[in-house]
């Protein structure tokens, strides 16, 4: 546990009060760091992921004796030091080859973490593909494929775990040409030979050609890096410290608006409220006979014929609304 | 994104994707969820298969984000407003807590004392007609601290060997100091309620 300390000087007090917890938050900082024996295979996607996640992203270069599930504390402290939240450790031994350990923090706790078990035969580094990459710092776009990601409960974890490991920053608006790159994230059907499918994580970058319609033609080439991932050990957040994490802060939330929603197809749909027509006063079709007579309409009688004309022609439009001439008003 | 390749021919490129289960999206952080299930993947046609799922949902996800999403053209570009993030993610710390009320705003709320206007830090002096700060150097509350005579004031003369002239001063100091004092006190009631407020990490000990 680090000391608390009063800022001495108004920098360590700015740098102090950025690290205090805020009502909207920063983007997380993640760390990369390696464990006492780490295999080339390991180190290259530890690369890859820190190249992915920059500049709100550290990596460490010396070797770190550390054990995530046996003993934490050392990198609370790490996360505690570089006030980062999310944990990328690599390792490598003879049970767990080419591990990578995915760690969330609360607080400068662990919340959970997830081992994942990367395929070294399948894996091809993001320099094995000679292309463009996407530019550092953009915010991608990420999919997930595959039923498993709803159905099973471990994936729809990793899910979770992946979305907040890539999403990067919230934002409000993003410029659409920055949107050039996608990450996807995909596994099969679980079947009897394979209870738990592998995780392929693909990330491309995004071409779009003119398609002769409004909407562009995507079409995806390959970036890298290419992982396949084989879920290891995973410790679970605890449910007191969850809950902690999922508070929102009051006064925050949208206001929304009453009687306005919007479907799953993104269309808005209002609901309007109209009051009990009174049919007391619904214009029926007018005869010479019922007319109220008015005294002034007695004096003028010989003109009224024309107007009462109109005025069942405006009935017969009927838009629930009764035409008022001016004539009918007055009576 | 990135790039816009000019096609010569007016040929036609399909643009929508369907799909058994449609898709649901996340446009708050550009995510989209593909529940269907993959087709089979066997070695031979993995990445041929990851990279048409992967096209799909990017095209889908793009289609969506460029038909629903309010777009906005400026000078540096064309930005699309995204709505709030539906899937809820923990956060990095706890929620700001409000800070602890000090004994005196206590008092102050209980009673229903307003807190008085900041009207800056100079006063009007009257005797000399000139502006003076309330405190610091030539401060207005020094007043009476080198006169050349002094009263002596039998009630706060407690020490026969006091100096009477430096009793003004020491009683501003003593303000000053009592101040201070409960300043500290406020800090240290605010760093214990702070401590055992929240629930999870006493629960864990």
């Amino acid at each position: 546990m680090l000391q608390t300390v009063k800022p001495k000087n108004a920098r360590s007090k700015r740098a102090l009060e950025a690290r205090e917890p805020k009502l909207v938050e920063n983007e997380k900082t993640t760390l990369f760091l390696r464990g006492t024996s780490a295999s080339g295979v390991v180190q290259d996607a530890l690369g890859d992921l820190h190249s992915l996640k920059k500049p709100q992203a550290i990596k460490f270069q010396k070797k770190n004796a550390v054990h995530p599930f046996e003993d934490a504390t050392a990198l609370e402290f790490f996360s505690r030091k570089n006030d980062a939240s999310l944990m990328v450790f690599a390792s490598h031994s003879k049970k767990r080859p080419h591990n990578l350990t995915f760690v969330r923090f609360f607080e400068y706790q662990v919340l959970d973490m997830v081992e994942l078990g990367l395929d070294g035969e399948t894996f091809r580094k993001m320099q094995d593909f000679k292309n463009a990459k996407a530019g550092v710092g953009l915010k991608p776009m990420i999919t997930f494929s595959g039923a498993i990601f709803e159905n099973n409960p471990t994936y729809v974890q990793m899910k979770l775990m992946f979305l907040d490991f890539f999403h990067g920053n919230t934002v409000s608006e993003v410029d659409v040409e920055a949107l050039q790159y996608t990450i996807s994230i995909s596994a099969a059907d679980p079947t009897d030979e394979e209870p738990n499918p592998k995780i392929h994580l693909r990330c491309y970058m995004l071409k779009t050609v003119r398609s002769g319609h409004k909407l562009p033609r995507v079409e995806l080439e390959e970036m890298g890096p290419r992982m396949d991932f084989k879920i290891g050990r995973i410790q679970e957040a605890s449910p007191d410290m969850m809950k902690e994490a999922m508070k929102k802060p009051k006064g925050q939330e949208m206001r929304t608006k009453k009687n306005i929603s919007v479907d799953s197809m993104g269309d808005k749909i209002g609901k309007v409220h109209v009051d009990r027509q009174d049919l007391g006063k619904l214009q029926t079709r007018k005869m010479k006979g019922l007319r109220k007579r008015g005294r002034e309409e007695s004096e003028k009688e010989g003109e009224g014929d024309d107007d009462v004309e109109m005025d069942d022609d405006d009935v017969e439009m009927g838009d629930g609304v009764p035409a008022i001439s001016p004539k009918r008003a007055r009576v | 994104m990135s790039t816009e390749m000019e096609v010569d021919e007016p040929q036609r490129l399909p643009v929508t994707v369907t799909k058994p289960i449609p898709l649901t999206y996340d446009l708050g952080h550009l995510t989209a969820f593909d529940s269907n299930p993959l087709p089979p993947l066997t070695p031979s046609n993995l990445e041929q298969t990851l990279h048409s799922t992967a096209r799909d949902a990017a095209q889908l996800l793009i289609n969506q984000i460029l038909t629903t999403v309010p777009l906005k053209s400026t000078q540096d570009g064309v930005y699309a407003t995204l709505p709030e993030p539906i899937t809820t993610l923990p956060r990095e710390k706890p929620v700001p807590k409000a800070k602890e009320l000090t004994t005196w705003e206590k008092f102050a709320k209980k009673k229903g004392i307003a807190a008085k206007a900041k009207d800056g830090k100079m006063v009007y002096d009257e005797a000399t007609g000139e502006w003076v700060p309330k405190w610091g150097y030539k401060g207005s509350n020094k007043g009476g601290e080198d006169d050349w005579a002094v009263e002596v004031d039998e009630s706060k003369q407690q020490d026969v060997n006091a100096n009477p002239r430096s009793l003004s001063r020491a009683e501003r100091v003593e303000r000053v100091r009592k101040n201070e004092r409960q300043q500290r006190k406020n800090e240290k009631n605010s760093a214990a309620a702070s401590s055992s407020g929240s629930g999870y990490k006493n629960r864990r000990r």
